[in-house]
């Protein structure tokens, strides 16, 4: 049986069915599958049925149960999880097991939530097919020689094929909205602050962000609802409230006014996508939305800001993968500084050592003003197209990826082409805005196509309203591969 | 400002900023694509921003200071696991002083 993320929890907490039988069936499901698709790094078999059983045992002494009681979820492999391998998709954290749990997953936790296994991702997150990923690519359960996307493909591969209803997966220009996209999930990145970063191995710490996949709305928003909120732990999570996202889901969208980017429907957008998102829309005008046009005139420029403003926080943050703490160490019986250049020569891939290079390169002596000045001066800018547009307009609408799926190996070669299909992600990244994928009608040959839904910050709420009306009206609502 | 030549020499020295060893032709490899990626990049170049602020970050809220006080931490065993190499209570590392 694949149900979605409310009516596992239903059942669990009704006692209609078990956490333990719960998590036996989705650990079937990844058994059968998972030797095709390769979602998962690590299963988490005999923790994820102890933890159905102690979700069990809790019911069983009358303890009201938590709003994910049973449901299984799969986690990014980016993310810390007591006792189980977190290796971030990187050689060089082959075999680490962090000794404490992220915030996110002690939250999960708390809300009797079963964490059945860690998923495959491009190395520390840089990447939009999962070919970046040192074990291998996960694949599109729509069609197994294209990518699920990246670089939370594993995440999103899980939910597409129902391995699991929902997932996490962490999103720095892209990477839980455009893997949604190409696989016909719905993908949320929050507002950055909305959920604590703590115990996530960061990327570019100021644009990672943690968010829920899920087959529906729903079940995102209630994820959702478990891991935002204020941690002591992260200095850049929000004080902000918690709102009842999943009663924003049954908004009415009447009035709401919806801005369309020009800039988003220009060269290089697939007309199929188009054509599908362009539908979508209209649909929503007609449930009652004020369509209008919008201008966001510095996204040509989104990609190469991004860049090299996530490159440079990359090659700092990546700093910490040095032999000495966690992780591969390779020579260096007698020279310190031979055994940090042999273990990061041999522990990271080729796209990491691409963009640690970019990063201290755009950092350097005589570089800095130049590149790192200057694209953050243009980060500004994007902002502010932003908020010059939500002057007019409550939510922005277009497509999330130019593309649906392409094949595994199609743009392996061409770094610059590959960074290209995030173009439609990354400027509510750099505007740090709530953003989310929700499926609209496939190609003619099947593929899923997204639509992205960005808004205010802080104004979740608002974009499900949206996604959720959208998704009741949506020709993709309950189509699995 | 002109572009800079992005050649094995510079790649050799930015990989020894970021503690990398790579090969020469590694390096070599690199220097092409960085090379294709900073010419990109030079299209930020067309825009006057002498005017606007630098964002460095998004954060909407200062961050607010917590008690003052004690709070559980991972035990020296813990933190000392994961190590590759551990002596006398410590990460053990080469010799970086003679």
């Amino acid at each position: 049986m694949s149900e979605g993320v409310i009516a596992i929890a239903d059942r669990v907490r009704s006692g209609e069915q078990s956490a333990e039988q719960v998590a036996r069936d989705a650990l079937a499901r990844i058994e059968a599958r998972d030797g095709e698709l390769h979602a998962f790094l690590h299963v988490a078999r005999d923790a994820a049925l102890a933890q159905g059983r102690a979700v069990d045992a809790r019911r069983a002494r009358g303890e009201a149960l938590g709003p994910l009681a049973g449901v299984p979820i799969a986690i990014k492999d980016a993310i810390c999880t007591r006792g189980l391998p977190s290796t971030a998709g990187s050689r060089i954290l082959e075999g680490y097991v962090p000794p404490y749990d992220a915030t996110v997953i002690e939250r999960l936790r708390a809300a009797d939530a079963v964490v059945v296994g860690k998923t495959n991702m491009d190395e520390f997150a840089m990447g939009s097919s999962n070919e970046n990923s040192a074990y291998g690519p996960a694949k599109n359960p729509w069609d197994v020689s294209r990518t699920p996307g990246g670089s939370s493909g594993g995440s999103a591969a899980a939910v597409a094929a129902r391995l699991t209803p929902c997932s996490l997966g962490s999103d720095t220009g892209g990477s839980i909205r455009q893997p949604a996209s190409l696989t016909g999930t719905v993908g949320l990145k929050p507002t950055y602050g909305r959920v604590s970063r703590y115990g996530l191995i960061a990327f570019a710490s100021s644009l990672d962000q943690i968010g829920p996949f899920a087959t529906d709305v729903r079940g995102a928003a209630r994820v959702l609802s478990v891991v935002a909120g204020r941690d002591p732990h992260d200095s850049t999570s929000l004080a902000a409230p918690v709102e009842p996202f999943e009663e924003a889901c049954g908004r009415s969208v009447r009035g709401l006014r919806i801005g369309v980017p020009e800039e988003y429907f220009a060269e290089g957008l697939d007309p199929e996508v188009a054509g599908s998102v362009r539908a979508a829309i209209r649909e929503l005008e007609a449930e009652g939305c004020v369509v209008t046009p919008v201008t966001l005139p510095h996204t040509r420029l989104a990609v190469a800001t991004y860049y090299v403003i996530a490159t440079a926080e990359a090659s700092s943050n990546l700093a910490r993968f040095d032999g000495v703490r966690y992780g591969l160490r390779v020579g260096g019986e007698r020279d310190l500084r031979a055994m940090y250049g042999a273990t990061r020569d041999a522990g990271f891939g080729a796209e990491v050592k691409r963009r640690i290079l970019l990063g201290t390169f755009v950092l350097s002596a005589g570089y800095y003003e130049a590149y790192y000045g200057k694209a953050q001066r243009v980060r500004t800018l994007v902002r502010r197209d932003f908020e010059a547009a939500f002057r007019d307009v409550d939510v922005v609408c277009s497509p999330t990826a130019p593309t649906p799926a392409f094949r595994l190996g199609e743009k392996v070669d061409d770094p610059l082409a590959m960074y290209l299909s995030d173009i439609y992600t990354l400027p509510a990244s750099l505007a740090g805005l709530p953003a989310m994928s929700v499926p609209c009608a496939p190609t003619r040959a099947g593929l899923p196509v997204g639509l992205q839904i960005v808004a205010r910050p802080l104004e979740e709420s608002t974009m499900l309203a949206v996604a959720a009306a959208w998704e009741a009206r949506s020709p993709a609502r309950d189509r699995a591969p | 400002m002109a572009a800079p030549r992005i050649d094995r020499a510079m790649v050799h020295h930015v990989a020894k900023l970021a503690s990398l060893s790579l090969s020469d032709s590694e390096a070599d490899r690199f220097a092409g694509e960085l090379a294709r990626i900073v010419s990109y990049v030079e299209q930020l170049e067309t825009l006057d921003t002498k005017d606007v602020p630098p964002t460095a970050h998004v954060q909407l809220d200062r961050a607010p200071w917590r008690d003052d006080r004690v709070e559980p931490c991972l035990s020296h065993e813990d933190a000392l696991a994961q190590a590759p190499r551990v002596e006398e209570g410590g990460f053990a590392v080469p010799t970086f002083v003679e």
